[in-house]
């Protein structure tokens, strides 16, 4: 049996044919978009097939890999009671982002599941509300912690991809923190609004209008005066230090 | 020579060791730190016991009934051990009261000085001190006793009431690890019993596991099934006010993934059981010992979960954890046969 692409004709979109294709993820339609089979094409339509959604494994090997950590070695304790993402900061406005559930995917290593929530895993603020409510003492607080170090480790493109933004941003941040000692907010917002592709947004009518009156009353001279804090040479040295542990550590963990 | 055997404590197990030791012919010294018997459920009044709802007087009221009509039963009312020494193979004990203070050699012990509920005042999450409307069900079955069901901050019948389950149990942060055993079954005691009476009062029962352990699963089925008590997976994390004089419950609903925070007019705290400042105490003063869940230790809590480990003093109830009446009573019998063969042994 001949198999061979046929790259010239164009096709329907992917499950197309599925009549109930809402209901269906992406994820599980396994379909070539042209496909020929001994010359009989079977693009489409022909070889379309939706696969099962049943989990088929708990990847225990994924557990003790957490428990091996110092942030995640309590995992073996948490017993899914949800105080956790019941005092979380996060969850009301993130409701995707669940400490209780994710934990419950490291326990059975589904990271299928995990990828699905790259974009949100890392949104932990470390306002340790979940710690202190835990009955268990799971320290779920740095059960994130764990869940960030895996989410790189494992998912490195979609990080790459999904949180791409949110590292620039992150960039400009600690470039300001250590080059100015002061944390510009306004420059802040610019800067991560023209690197989202959104600098547009920024001649809109609320934010002309800050401006303005920002420059009326004076504001907007007195933060470009600001200087740098005092000494503020040796608080640098100190937190560019930790930067530059705290990649080391993760390279390690890697 | 009758033997003499000192009972302390005069709630269920107490009472029951004191009546059979009575019926063997046994001169009984019952100490009772209260001025009445019947323990927890006389104290807090409770008015119909799981797992049949029979009347709790005819348990209760039945067993001091028994313990008063018997004439070699010497209840000591309000009063204590304050002093304890061992003398040979028998007991010297001082029985003080308010009044008066009298020294007794007895042949052999029975402790059956139950359990205190936990005071939710000291998890703070749950705002038990801060509002009217929330309780306990220590509090709810008296005021059921009292014939009361009504909302204690103005007198209005519950329109939506909570239960939350293990409160001051299964949580590190207040010290108790250990499940209180009978504090599911009581919620949904007293869930059955709220809707009997306010048909309109909607139920909710917030659980992470429901343990209604043995024949006591019947009560969980009929209270989905006959009364529609609804049940919602997720421990409450925290009580707050609401708008209209509501307390709001805010919590994970970890089947639905994802938090909640949901108005009641009444909700009601599961608080579990503990050893109380009295098991300790008892420890020291018999020189009998502690467990690390802050309970009485049995000698083997299998083999032999009546006896202490010092020759001669018996266990009984819940001071040796948490458990129902039924088991505090049997417990209460094997005791008294126990402590009865030790006493004859040493005549
Ligand atoms: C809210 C609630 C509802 C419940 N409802 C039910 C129910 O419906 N059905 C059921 O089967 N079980 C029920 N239980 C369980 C039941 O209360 C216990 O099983 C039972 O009370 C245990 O009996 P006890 O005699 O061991 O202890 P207790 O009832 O605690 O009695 C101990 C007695 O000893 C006295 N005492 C303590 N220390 C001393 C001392 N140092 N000197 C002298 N006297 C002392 C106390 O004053 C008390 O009278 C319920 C429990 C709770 C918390
Ligand atoms: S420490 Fe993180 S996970 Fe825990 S409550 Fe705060 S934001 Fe949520
Ligand atoms: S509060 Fe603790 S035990 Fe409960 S789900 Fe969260 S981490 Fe697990
Ligand atoms: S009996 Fe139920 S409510 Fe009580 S501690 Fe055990 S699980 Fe919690």
């Amino acid at each position: 049996m001949a198999l061979e692409k046929n790259e010239s004709r164009p096709v329907a979109e992917k499950g197309e044919h599925i009549i109930a294709r809402h209901l269906i993820d992406d994820d599980s339609i396994k379909e070539e978009k042209n496909l020929v089979i001994d010359g009989v094409d079977v693009s489409g339509r022909w070889n379309t097939f939706i696969l099962s959604r049943v989990d088929s494994e708990f990847d225990r090997s994924f557990f003790n890999e957490i428990k091996e950590t110092v942030v995640g070695s309590r995992i073996n304790r948490c017993w899914q009671c949800g105080m956790c993402t019941a005092s979380c900061t996060v969850t009301p406005l993130y409701r995707r982002f669940n400490p209780r559930a994710f934990i419950y995917m490291m326990q059975l290593g589904n990271l299928k599941e995990l990828k699905k929530y790259i974009d949100v895993a890392w949104r932990c603020v470390g306002c340790y509300k979940c710690s202190q409510r835990c009955p268990k003492q799971v320290n779920p607080a740095e059960m994130m912690e764990a869940l960030a170090l895996v989410v790189k480790k494992y998912f490195p493109e979609e990080v790459e991809t999904k949180l791409k933004l949110d590292e620039e941003v992150k960039k400009i941040y600690e470039d300001m923190i250590l080059g100015h000692g002061r944390l510009d907010l306004a420059k802040l917002h610019t800067s991560s609004m023209q690197k989202a592709g959104r600098a547009k947004e920024l001649l809109g009518r609320i934010e002309r209008d800050a401006i303005f009156k920002m420059a009326k009353d004076g504001r907007a001279f007195s933060i470009l005066k600001l200087g740098k804090p005092r000494g503020w040479g040796r608080s640098k040295d100190a937190i560019e230090n930790y930067l530059k542990n705290l990649k080391t550590i993760e390279r390690n963990t890697d | 020579m009758a033997e003499n055997i000192l009972v302390i404590g005069g709630g269920p197990a107490g009472l029951n060791a004191a009546t059979m030791l009575s019926e063997l012919g046994v001169n009984v010294t019952l100490v009772e730190r209260d001025s009445f018997l019947g323990g927890n459920p006389k104290k807090f009044k409770y008015k119909f016991l799981f797992p049949d709802m029979q009347p709790a007087d005819n348990v209760i009221g039945e067993l001091i009934k028994k313990a008063e009509a018997a004439g070699n039963i010497k209840v000591n009312y309000s009063s204590e051990v304050s002093d304890f020494k061992e003398n040979g193979k028998k007991f010297d004990a001082t029985i003080k009261s308010a009044d008066k203070s009298e020294i007794k050699t007895f042949d052999s012990v029975i402790v059956a000085t139950g359990f205190e509920h936990f005071d939710p005042a000291r998890d703070a999450k749950y705002s038990y001190q801060l509002f009217d409307d929330v309780i306990d069900i220590k509090d709810l079955e008296r005021m059921m006793g009292e014939n009361n069901l009504l909302r204690p901050s103005n007198g209005k019948p519950p329109k939506k009431v909570a239960f939350i389950l293990c409160v001051g149990s299964r949580d590190r942060h207040v010290g108790n690890q250990y499940c209180s055993r009978v504090c599911c079954t009581v919620s949904v005691k007293q869930a059955i019993e709220l809707r009997e009476h306010f048909p309109d009062c909607e139920a909710y029962i917030f659980y992470m596991d429901i343990r209604t352990y043995g024949f006591f699963e019947d009560l969980y089925w009929k209270s989905m099934e006959e009364y529609d008590v609804q049940i919602v997976k997720g421990r409450v994390a925290e009580i707050t006010s609401g708008p209209d004089n509501t307390v709001v419950c805010k919590g994970e609903d970890t089947l639905l993934r994802g938090p909640f925070e949901i108005q009641f007019d009444m909700v009601v705290l599961a608080s579990g059981m503990e050893g109380g400042p009295q098991s300790p105490e008892i420890s020291k003063k018999l020189g009998i010992e502690l467990d690390e869940h802050g309970f009485l230790k049995p000698e083997n809590v299998t083999l032999s979960p009546f006896k202490s480990n010092k020759d001669g003093i018996f266990l009984a109830g819940a001071c040796t954890g948490p458990k129902a009446i039924s088991d505090s009573i049997t417990e209460g019998a094997a005791a008294a046969m126990n402590a009865y063969t030790y006493a004859v042994k040493n005549r």
